[in-house]
């Protein structure tokens, strides 16, 4: 839908190591937009400290964060007391608390972007403990090795068990992971045949979920030939995945979802734009972090056709705003809110996970989002440096109405606002009392510059 | 909600942008279609998310063949609501088998179309927009329909999606945007009973960006839809009585607030709902008999509650899936993809009975029924009969309408 292609990017330049000038600088916004996209947001001053820095070195350092092992430690206490709930909603909190707090970002928004892409739901998959399982390795992959990443997939119960092969008998092959597996995590449509589906279903009989853990059962596996993408032997589950991995299409596909997800989501890349970046992953192994690293380190990065050029999804857009002001809340009540706006993390819509874009979009979503800031504003939970909104704005010397809207521009707007929206917005604050400060917000937030990352 | 005045609200807007207002269209094309539309007929469509069952739905429990191809999931002779001697209701829907006997459901048999795709995007996508995945999709049916329809000299919207998924490709416009609706209550924008803050970010997101980004623009006018449709909407919810008891579930919930707004004088068109959890490959037999249930009582008193209303002549429910399931049962008491399945149109006006024929059982395709029936030929009836627009553009092809409705409707 929608797809408007684009014949004009010339690759050539849009894959080369940025370089400032002037019509893309080196600044607090592009600062700003680099934060945004290699994870959630930052504050105004660690926005200040990277525009100090050379950009691509930044880039660098940001893919070298790491988690310190007192975070990863709290983490895991917490993931223990979600499984312990035995309620996958409060993972869901889990999952918020960390994406707000985690000093590596990009871990998590790659894990957010893996989840979206190996779509699987807690609506189906009730059990906590293999949902956590699940986004532990999608997060100890992340940046990994694509080819090993879609085994491990393939393996994983939460996987298995929400797309109904738990048990995959010979007699009866279950077709439904050998299509998703071509349909959304490797080729796309229209590259296999119905029938490759069903020759590659013959491969995973056999597998199943035995006890919470993968296994394969050699009685019910169909030894036979089969023929798959014109290839016959007498392929095992393994085999077929390699076979999927190693078709044309699978580095092209996966690249193409990179580029919408970090970069922009119009125009649609096209085939020229996409190709340089998917023969490097093919020869790479498809590796993820170098192929990531040459996305983010990028001439098209850090253009226009870039920054404010995504919809931010609920998460981006609710943990962002939080991130940029040094935000803590009820991450139970934040998860929940987040998923009523259509991203409920552990529970993607369906298999192809969130389409984004212009879909996020619609009045229910906007009016949702805009009620969200000022629950968020109002709710005596949310600190903003562990404190009020206005202690936190006074501490940072924004005497003035004025002053506010320019700083949250500086670091939560990827579009700038028009003069005339500054001055009503400031009408609307002016009286400097709490209540006024909401109201302002309120409104500044509900812009629909806001919505764009 | 008090001090509240629409009017100030409407005054506010420009109608000079491309999307402003509800409706949203073009002055000129306001007009067109205001005139296009005369009768204030409703639609309201009912998608069966995942490819419902149609053979366990519409049960041939005549046919020998059924029970040897599903020796675990057939459905016995005796527990099957008779339709005839071939045919039955799945034993929990009595909501249908009800509305059937009041003249008030058409079941059309073997719908699907040719060169089926049993992926359930691709096969919904091409259910929404009419087209293949080789086509530029930028539009879908209903969206298309309205641009051509929809009464728009009022401000209601032409259509609602109920619900908080994405919204239905179907009812993608280049013209038009439409609200999603969760619950009234929900589409209520807090702050907004201040009037200093409904006027900032009324205006604030009327005022049309010029900047060359075309999704700030796209942002900006669902802002200002959005803002308009949450006025109005909020505003109906307290003329609604019903002395009809919904079941309590959630495709009921969402039915009764169609009706709600259609008992405020809405002047919707089309209104989108949707039941999820068709797609059942293991452990079939509880889940799809929780799903008919659901569906057949939602339906059932949605039907009742608009009669009572005294709007039976203007209300259709039109309830769809994007596959029937393979007619052999899996290992995992499931079924997996398949192709061809009944479609339902309920209301006073629909041709109440059986229409098309049952797929063979006997003649498959790949294990698959071959469908008799083009599911454009019913939307193509949806779009003539009941909504009395021209089809061929909007379906983008020529399609015979199926007789779904009473003459002279």
């Amino acid at each position: 839908m929608n797809q408007i292609l684009n014949n004009n990017i010339d690759p050539q330049w849009a894959w080369s190591e940025y370089k400032a000038n002037d019509e893309c600088p080196w600044n607090l916004r592009t600062a700003a937009h680099l934060y945004r996209r290699a994870g959630f947001g930052a504050t105004h001053e660690e926005i200040v400290i990277a525009a100090g820095k050379e950009p691509l070195a930044e880039v660098d350092e940001i893919f070298a964060a790491k988690e310190p092992s007192s975070f990863a430690n709290e983490m895991k206490s917490l993931a223990d007391a979600a499984i312990a709930s035995g309620n996958v909603r409060q993972l869901s909190a889990w999952w918020s608390y960390r994406m707000l707090h985690t000093p590596a970002q990009l871990l998590e928004k790659a894990t957010l972007f893996w989840h979206g892409h190996f779509a699987t739901s807690a609506e189906k998959v009730t059990q906590a403990k293999l949902m956590l399982t699940q986004n532990e390795l999608l997060r100890s992959f992340s940046i990994g090795d694509f080819p090993e990443l879609v085994m491990k997939v393939s393996h994983d119960p939460a996987m298995l068990l929400y797309l109904d092969s738990a048990t995959n008998r010979k007699a009866h092959p279950n077709e439904n992971f050998a299509r998703e597996i071509m349909e959304l995590f490797c080729l796309g449509e229209g590259n296999y045949t119905e029938n490759d589906i069903r020759e590659l279903a013959r491969c995973f009989t056999g597998w199943e979920i035995r006890r919470d853990e993968f296994r394969f059962n050699p009685y019910q596996h169909d030894a036979g030939n089969k023929i798959i993408f014109g290839q016959t032997g007498e392929f095992s589950g393994e085999d077929g995945v390699k076979l999927v991995l190693e078709q044309k299409a699978t580095p092209e596909f996966v690249v193409s979802k990179l580029i919408r997800f970090f970069v922009m989501d119009e125009p649609v890349a096209d085939e020229a734009l996409v190709a340089p970046l998917a023969k490097q992953f093919r020869n790479d192994g498809m590796r993820i972090e170098p192929i990531l690293k040459r996305i983010l380190k990028s001439n098209l990065f850090f253009s226009n056709y870039s920054i404010g050029r995504k919809v931010r999804s609920p998460v981006e857009f609710a943990i962002g705003l939080l991130r940029c002001l040094e935000g803590s809340t009820n991450t139970f009540a934040l998860a929940e809110a987040m998923q009523t706006l259509g991203q409920g993390l552990m529970y993607p819509p369906s298999v192809k996970g969130w389409d984004g874009g212009r879909t996020w979009v619609n009045s229910s979503t906007l009016l949702g989002r805009s009620n969200l800031i000022r629950n968020l504003i109002t709710n005596e939970k949310t600190r903003f440096g562990k404190q009020s909104l206005q202690d936190y704005f006074v501490g940072k010397e924004l005497y003035s109405s004025r002053s506010i809207i320019d700083y949250m521009e500086g670091i939560a707007f990827a579009v700038p606002i028009s003069d005339q929206a500054k001055d009503r917005i400031e009408s609307l604050m002016k009286p400097d009392t709490p209540s006024s400060l909401v109201e302002g917000f309120h409104a500044l937030c509900t812009l629909p510059e806001f919505q764009l990352g | 909600m008090k001090n509240f005045s629409r009017r100030s609200f409407l005054q506010s807007s420009s109608v000079g942008a491309a999307v402003v207002t509800f409706g949203g269209l073009a002055p000129s094309a306001l007009q067109a279609a205001a005139e296009a539309s005369k009768s204030g007929r409703i639609l309201v469509v009912v998608e069966l998310t995942g490819g419902n069952d149609g053979l366990n739905t519409v049960i041939p429990y005549a046919d020998e063949t059924y029970r040897k191809l599903r020796p675990k999931l057939s459905i016995p002779k005796n527990s099957v609501l008779r339709i005839n001697d071939e045919l039955g209701f799945h034993p929990s829907l009595r909501g249908f088998s009800e509305l059937l006997e009041a003249g008030k459901l058409a079941v059309v048999q073997g719908v699907g179309y040719p060169d089926p795709n049993r992926s359930h995007f691709e096969s919904m996508d091409i259910w929404q927009t009419c087209q293949r995945t080789t086509d530029v999709r930028n539009d879908g049916w209903l969206g298309r329909m309205l641009e051509e329809y929809s009464d728009s000299s009022g401000t209601d919207p032409a259509g609602i999606h109920l619900g908080t998924n994405k919204q239905p490709l179907s009812l993608l416009s280049r013209k038009l945007r439409f609200p999603s609706v969760r619950s009234l209550e929900q589409f209520r924008l807090q702050g907004i009973d201040k009037v200093q803050f409904r006027e900032t970010v009324h205006d604030l997101a009327d005022a049309s960006r010029d900047n060359g980004n075309a999704l700030l623009d796209f942002v900006q006018s669902s802002t200002s839809s959005a803002i308009n449709a949450s006025e109005r909407l909020t505003a109906t919810d307290a003329h609604y009585k019903s002395a009809v008891a919904y079941p309590e579930n959630e495709l009921a919930q969402q039915l009764q607030t169609v009706a709600k707004l259609i008992s405020s004088g809405l002047q919707t068109s089309v209104y989108y709902v949707r039941l999820d959890g068709f797609d059942t490959h293991s452990k079939q037999p509880d889940a799809h008999q929780a799903l008919l249930r659901q569906l057949g009582d939602s339906v059932n008193a949605f039907i009742a509650d608009i009669d009572q209303m005294s709007m039976s002549d203007r209300v259709t429910v039109m309830a769809f899936s994007e596959f029937g399931r393979r007619v052999a049962e899996n290992a995992s008491e499931g079924t997996d993809h398949g192709t061809a399945g009944p479609m339902f149109l309920a209301g006073s006006l629909v041709k109440a009975g059986l229409i098309g024929k049952q797929p063979s059982l006997q003649n498959l395709e790949d294990g698959d029924l071959k469908h008799h029936t083009d599911f454009r030929q019913i939307y193509a009836a949806v779009i003539e009969d009941w909504f009395q627009c021209k089809s061929e553009t909007i379906l983008k092809g020529s399609f015979a309408p199926v007789k779904s409705f009473v003459t002279n409707s």
